[in-house]
């Protein structure tokens, strides 16, 4: 019996409280979804530079046309550079095959440009990260070799902005955590308040302290388990959207779609707001009812 | 069942509400505690239930000094005991049934167990009819006898009744006496504060007069006042 007359309690306190249970519901929502933004944000961009440090490789350019036996040496030529792990001849057909394949029905590539823009293309995976750039400034120093771009510069700089934003992030978060959790507070201070009365005779019928605050933390644990379903709802729905759009408009960004790191994401969400509910409930109630 | 020795009740502002009281009361004794407003008689009753303990002195409960008795024990004493108000302190938003059912929900009995023992209390009182009624629905009297109702509902062997005529007009204050007076004949021990001489007079039980914090008279088959 005791579980459901706690439940409904907890319920008459939660509407009782009336503006202010909705004012700490607002709030919980509010700062999960930020909270989950974040997150879904922060993964995003750290799954875009694994991907780009995944790429760890240096394209050289040829300009000029060149035969198969000719690539062949020129690719036997980059291997014996120190750090170079494997070498791979693209020539322009095939590059531009390749692009036309992936931008098939997306782009009308065939009627802005007619003939093939793309240079011949040496592909070179290097053992190392660390050995890219002196591998690239070797490659490039040979004559026919028109360009040589690699990502590792790019891939550097990626990951310490995605640093300067985790970091600041997480003081966002945590800035809005405590907020949030001073209202909850309040709003459960103002339920205790306002039953008093009902206090004082659950104490004179012979309540234990555990027993007249179970309600009130049950009621903060439901302000965080509605804030967490709606936030979730929104977080999804907003998400679900943005990553429809983006895949219309950039295809070439990597989203995370796969359901298992987002169900991940949704659940830590979820479990911060019913811990904020329960720990905000916790806080007042013990320093309102303090010991008899 | 009750012993007072030498005890003194300073509040924190200093007033001194009792001063060195000697009590003893057996069981399924009927107690008037009588004196003017202000004498120490709901501060007495206070140290029983424990809402407030005394400053010198031990009150013993069944042999247990009350002073000495943790905040965690508290609420196991209090199920022993059974306490009716002036102004009734019933739950405004529960009907009668819901804030006797209460009384017995805070100790974690079962369902069935209120649902028998709510309704017999409810009945003792000539209130079964009204249980799904709100307080502010019923009189004066009627929100009484709820009370006492809640107080007697798991059968406590200790009745504390504040001035529980306080409100009422004479005829009903008479019904709440024979109520609490019935309560005392199945093996209950009542102590009643009260300034209703007319009550007094008439049921001529022990009377115990305070005046300024000290016992001033204690009497067997009392009356209300000895100055004529």
């Amino acid at each position: 019996m005791s579980f459901e007359f706690f439940l409904r309690e907890s319920w008459t306190g939660f509407r009782r409280s009336g503006i202010m249970s909705v004012v700490s519901l607002v709030t919980i929502t509010v700062s999960l979804v930020v909270f989950g933004a974040f997150l879904l944000a922060v993964a995003n961009l750290g799954n875009i530079a694994s991907i780009i440090g995944s790429k760890m490789e240096i394209a050289a350019y040829v300009d000029k046309n060149i035969d198969d036996s000719s690539a062949a040496a020129i690719s036997l030529q980059i291997s014996a550079i120190e750090g170079v792990e494997s070498v791979k001849f693209v020539s322009k057909e095939e590059a531009w095959k390749n692009f036309r394949s992936d931008y098939e029905g997306r782009l009308a590539l065939g009627e802005i440009i007619s003939e093939n823009p793309l240079p011949n293309t040496f592909l070179i995976k290097v053992k190392s990260p660390q050995a890219t750039s002196a591998a690239a400034k070797k490659i490039s120093n040979m004559a026919v070799i028109n360009e040589v771009r690699y990502s590792g510069n790019l891939a550097d700089r990626f990951q310490s902005v995605l640093d300067l934003i985790r970091v600041s992030g997480f003081i966002l978060v945590a800035l809005l955590i405590i907020a949030t959790l001073l209202i909850v507070v309040n709003t459960i201070k103002l339920t205790v308040i306002a039953r008093q009365t009902d206090i004082y005779i659950m104490r004179l019928v012979g309540a234990t302290n555990s027993f007249i605050k179970w309600p009130f933390i049950m009621e903060g644990v439901l302000i965080g388990l509605i804030g967490a379903a709606l936030s979730f709802i929104i977080l999804k729905f907003s998400y679900d959207l943005a990553v429809h759009e983006l895949q219309d408009f950039m295809p070439f960004i990597p989203l995370i779609t796969s359901g298992y790191r987002l169900f991940w994401i949704y659940i830590s969400v979820s479990a911060i707001g019913v811990v904020l509910g329960m720990l905000g409930a916790y806080i007042s109630v013990n320093s309102l009812l303090k010991g008899d | 069942m009750i012993v007072l020795r030498n005890v003194s009740k300073i509040y924190p502002k200093g007033v001194e509400a009792l001063s060195n009281v000697d009590l003893c009361i057996g069981k399924e004794e009927f107690v008037f505690i009588v004196g003017p407003t202000g004498s120490g008689k709901s501060t007495l009753l206070k140290l029983l239930y424990r809402e407030e303990f005394a400053t010198n002195g031990q009150v013993l409960l069944d042999r247990v000094n009350l002073s000495e008795m943790k905040d965690s024990q508290i609420p196991f004493l209090r199920r022993n005991i059974g306490v009716v108000f002036q102004d009734y302190k019933l739950l405004p938003n529960r009907t009668i049934y819901e804030n006797v059912a209460f009384a017995l929900q805070v100790m974690g009995a079962s369902r069935s167990f209120i649902r028998r023992h709510a309704g017999q209390a409810l009945e003792l009182v000539g209130l079964f009819k009204k249980a799904n009624c709100f307080p502010g629905e019923l009189s004066g009297g009627e929100q009484q006898r709820a009370c006492i109702a809640r107080a007697i509902v798991n059968n406590p062997p200790l009745v504390l009744a504040d001035e529980p005529t306080g409100n009422l007009d004479p005829s009903t204050s008479w019904e709440i006496i024979h109520l609490l007076d019935k309560i005392n004949k199945r093996n209950t021990t009542v102590i009643v504060t009260t300034h209703n001489k007319s009550i007094v007079d008439g049921m001529r039980k022990r009377v115990i007069a305070l005046e300024a914090g000290r016992i001033i008279r204690d009497q067997q088959l009392g009356v209300y006042s000895n100055v004529l």
